[in-house]
């Protein structure tokens, strides 16, 4: 038994030599590292990036974030129009088909809005200003809202707006999703979860010419330095998520390039302002100005990102006229000594578990505060326990962050200045009357330069405000090998792999 | 002592029937062990902080939102009544619905089982193809610079954490030499072979640290022993006494030290498993957990409670079929 459990060694290790270079074909096929697998292929019930990414490749939306992420683009609509007072929508669907050959049609567009604002839809608050739609046309759909709501075009841009096959979706139910069918540039071939998405290109996508690679890969590979490894051993051809430490050694081979991405994501300090001295603007500014932003960027971000002046990334509409809080230790003193804090005080910050980063970044937060005389106690908390205790108000500071899923800057203002809104101002019940009545204007305004005042005068009062210690915007990492072409990470954190060439 | 192991019949083929009821009673046994096993791991979770439906809607939806999710999900019923519903999934073998996939949990499951079972397979058994040679040769040799040097070794082995330990061998067999993958877990049998090689080697270095030197102090002991001398008193050679006279009775005890150990990295596997990104049982628990997706932990629990307890049963197997003055009762 043990001798022929020798043989059956030496034979592995035989078999391992013969396929070695297996792996070094390419051309054909494009394989991505990413750090988690998707949950569901089902877009109204997740909200986990792996799933998103991967739901963009499968199916269309009637329009999309234009690369660049400044505007929106035709998607399976061609074109549209609205009316004066943006209360109807009408889209000109283009001769698109599914990857099994049938046609899209309105009625999949309508059966897929009305599936996205059902109750059993995760996103339904974003599609829930529709009261109507109808079809015009075999190609024209009618979008009808009782009162304006500008952020609905951005909406429908979204993931969880994807347009599926009514018929199908309609006889399968959620056994649909083990196997769906979309519009997009690629169909699923196999799922093996937890491992990799195999998809191939659909060979019906309405845009000519492309996919340009046949297969696409994405491998599941959870920890940071193995999908590194695998990448500097052609095991892949792409990942994203690179260790900011190994931005530059990585590329030092010469066969793969590292690169640094702005995305839509904004990292801070959430100050409970329910809490004494923390309900006072003065002291909060004077944490703000305590803050060396760029010695933390230069120092644990090894320069992946830029010093934030609000709670809001740099996007569309955004107040250039604002500068990032500088760090000025004594500023922040003479502020803390005006709100009756000469002495400084002592408060608990919550860092997330398991996060190298954010352990750092609360170090050094914990350090500048500290020389102003705040002193600072990091508790470590899980992630989904992080957001409990912050949503519950029995915190008093936590290092955080929020992303966007939309090109518009309505979602992150939502989410992080208006009170009560979706979450309090991200769980700081910080309130401003002005900003509330901001919000709710901008929302019936048409998109414009009028539209555009509004936001900056709301990031302005975020920014005074300071109902958070604005840190910076984090880019996103990500790294290809040389012969790719084409693989980028989009403002919006996905990618479009229909551009991908694999030398 | 009474003499070897070696010429007497073996009870499990002889008596089939003590066998069955020896099976019977340890399933028995097994059923309040698992229910106390799925109550700890109910409420557990429970007392965890954190909620499935707002880390489901995050950002994303408003308090109404999230208490609709919850009712959706019976997330706002009384917990025995949540516990009853759980009890009654898995008496029905669906485990009930994953949370997030919205798929039966046995299935989420199933899709993660081979993995690791296979990794925990192919480490025992490169452990002991590891461990019997080189604990026969460490006690042969004993306190020669090959004794020596095999245990200076594994002592390093033991003092490293496993995710080092692997991180090593990927740079040194995956990239400078390069004879196995990286990472990955392949397609078909001897493709995962060759792919799992090395994080089962990883586990099995650590298991080999452990029984080398039981089964090593084990073989120096019985050396001495009355019988060893009487069995090479009967003129058989020495090869023949290490096989049949010493090692059988040297086995039990490292025996014992591989079941424990192996019921340990059932669970344990889950750093192996990150490392070399296998789509593993130990992978699933940990981004189950930080989903609260209940269902599924609760799966886990129960699968590796069941694995456990095999294992257990096995050893009692081996014991018998080692030494056949141990009879199963």
């Amino acid at each position: 038994m043990r001798n022929s459990l020798i043989v059956a060694l030496l034979g592995l290790m035989t078999i391992g030599a013969g396929s070695a270079d297996a792996w070094a074909q390419g051309s054909e096929r494009f394989r991505l590292g990413i750090f988690a697998d998707a949950q569901s292929l089902d877009p109204i019930a997740t909200s986990d990036n792996p799933s998103i990414w991967s739901q963009l490749l499968i199916y269309d939306t009637l329009i999309r974030p234009a690369r660049d992420g400044t505007k929106l683009e035709p998607g399976l609509a061609e074109s549209w129009t609205s009316n004066a007072d943006g209360t109807e929508f009408v889209f000109k669907l283009r001769d698109a088909k599914f990857s099994d050959g049938t046609q899209v049609t309105v009625d999949d567009v309508i059966a897929s809005l009305k599936r996205a604002q059902s109750d059993q839809s995760n996103w339904k608050r974003f599609f829930k200003p529709i009261s109507r739609m109808e079809a015009v046309d075999a190609r024209t759909v009618k979008i009808a809202l009782d009162k304006p709501f500008t952020p609905l075009l951005n909406n429908l841009a979204l993931f969880s707006a994807a347009i599926l096959p009514a018929k199908q979706l309609q006889e399968k139910g959620a056994s649909f999703f083990e196997k769906p069918i979309g519009s997009g540039p690629f169909m699923l071939k196999n799922w093996a979860r937890g491992s990799k998405i195999e998809l191939a290109a659909n060979p019906n996508y309405w845009q000519k010419g492309k996919p340009s690679v046949k297969e696409v890969d994405i491998m599941v590979i959870g920890e940071d330095n193995s999908r590194v490894l695998q990448l500097q051993a052609g095991q892949i051809d792409a990942m994203i998520n690179v260790p900011v430490n190994q931005i530059k050694s990585i590329a030092s081979s010469g066969d793969i390039t590292a690169k640094v991405a702005p995305v839509y994501r904004i990292d801070l300090v959430q100050l409970n302002t329910r809490e004494k001295p923390l309900d006072n603007e003065k002291v909060r500014q004077a944490l703000n100005y305590a803050i060396d932003k760029e010695g933390i960027i230069q120092g644990l971000l090894f320069g992946t990102g830029t010093p934030a002046v609000s709670s809001m990334p740099v996007m569309r509409y955004h107040n250039t006229a604002l500068k990032p809080y500088p760090h000025d230790p004594e500023k922040a003193k003479a502020l803390l000594k005006d709100a009756g804090l000469p002495d400084g005080f002592s408060m608990t910050m919550l860092v997330q578990s398991g996060d190298t980063t954010f352990q750092q970044v609360g170090a050094a937060i914990q350090a500048n505060l500290q020389d102003v005389g705040v002193k600072t106690e990091l508790q470590l908390i899980e992630s989904g326990a992080q957001w409990d205790t912050t949503k519950s108000g029995k915190y008093q500071a936590s290092l955080s962050y929020a992303t966007s899923d939309t090109v518009d800057p309505d979602q992150l203002i939502g989410f992080t200045a208006v009170n009560p809104e979706r979450a309090d101002a991200f769980h700081t019940e910080w309130k401003s009357d002005r900003l509330n009545e901001l919000y709710d204007k901008e929302r019936v305004t048409a998109d414009g330069p009028e539209r555009e005042k509004m936001f900056q005068e709301m990031e302005q009062i975020v920014h005074d405000g300071s109902p958070f210690i604005f840190l910076y915007n984090k880019g996103a990492t990500y790294a290809y090998r040389n012969n790719v072409e084409g693989f980028e990470v989009l403002p919006t954190s996905n990618w479009r792999l229909e551009d991908v060439v694999v030398k | 002592m009474i003499a070897g192991a070696g010429a007497a019949r073996n009870p499990i083929d002889c008596d089939s029937m003590t066998l069955l009821l020896f099976l019977l009673r340890r399933i028995i046994q097994l059923i309040p062990a698992l229910i106390g096993i799925t109550i700890v791991a109910f409420l557990l979770l429970r007392v965890l902080p954190g909620d499935p439906a707002s880390l489901l809607i995050g950002a994303r939806g408003s308090e109404a939102d999230v208490v609709m999710l919850r009712h959706q999900l019976g997330l706002d019923a009384p917990l025995w009544q949540q516990y009853l519903t759980f009890l009654g999934d898995v008496l029905n073998g669906s485990f009930g619905q994953s949370l997030v996939q919205r798929r039966p949990v046995a299935l989420v499951i199933a899709e993660r089982f081979s993995p690791t079972i296979l990794l925990v397979v192919y480490a025992t058994m490169l452990a002991v193809v590891i461990t019997l040679p080189l604990a026969t040769l460490s006690a042969v040799k004993r306190g020669s610079l090959i004794d020596l040097g095999i245990q200076a070794f594994f002592v390093a082995v033991m003092s490293m954490p496993t995710f080092w330990l692997g991180v090593l061998l990927i740079l040194l067999f995956g990239i400078k030499v390069p004879l196995f993958p990286v990472a990955g877990y392949g397609q078909g049998f001897l493709d995962r072979l060759w792919h799992l090689f090395l994080p089962a080697l990883v586990i099995a270095l650590g298991t080999s640290a452990l029984t080398i030197r039981s089964l090593r102090s084990s073989l120096i002991a019985v050396r001495s022993a009355e019988f060893v001398d009487t069995a090479r008193s009967k003129g058989l050679s020495e090869g023949e006494v290490l096989r049949r006279h010493i090692m059988r009775n040297s086995l039990i005890s490292t025996v014992s030290v591989l079941s424990v150990h192996t019921s340990w990295v059932i669970g344990g596997t889950v750093v192996i498993e990150a490392v070399f990104a296998l789509p593993g049982m130990g992978n699933l628990l940990v981004t189950s957990v930080f989903s609260r997706d209940y269902p599924v932990v609760q799966g886990l629990t129960v699968v590796f409670a069941l694995l456990v307890m095999l294992i257990s049963v096995l050893t009692d197997l081996a014991y018998a079929a080692i030494d056949p003055r141990i009879r199963l009762q």
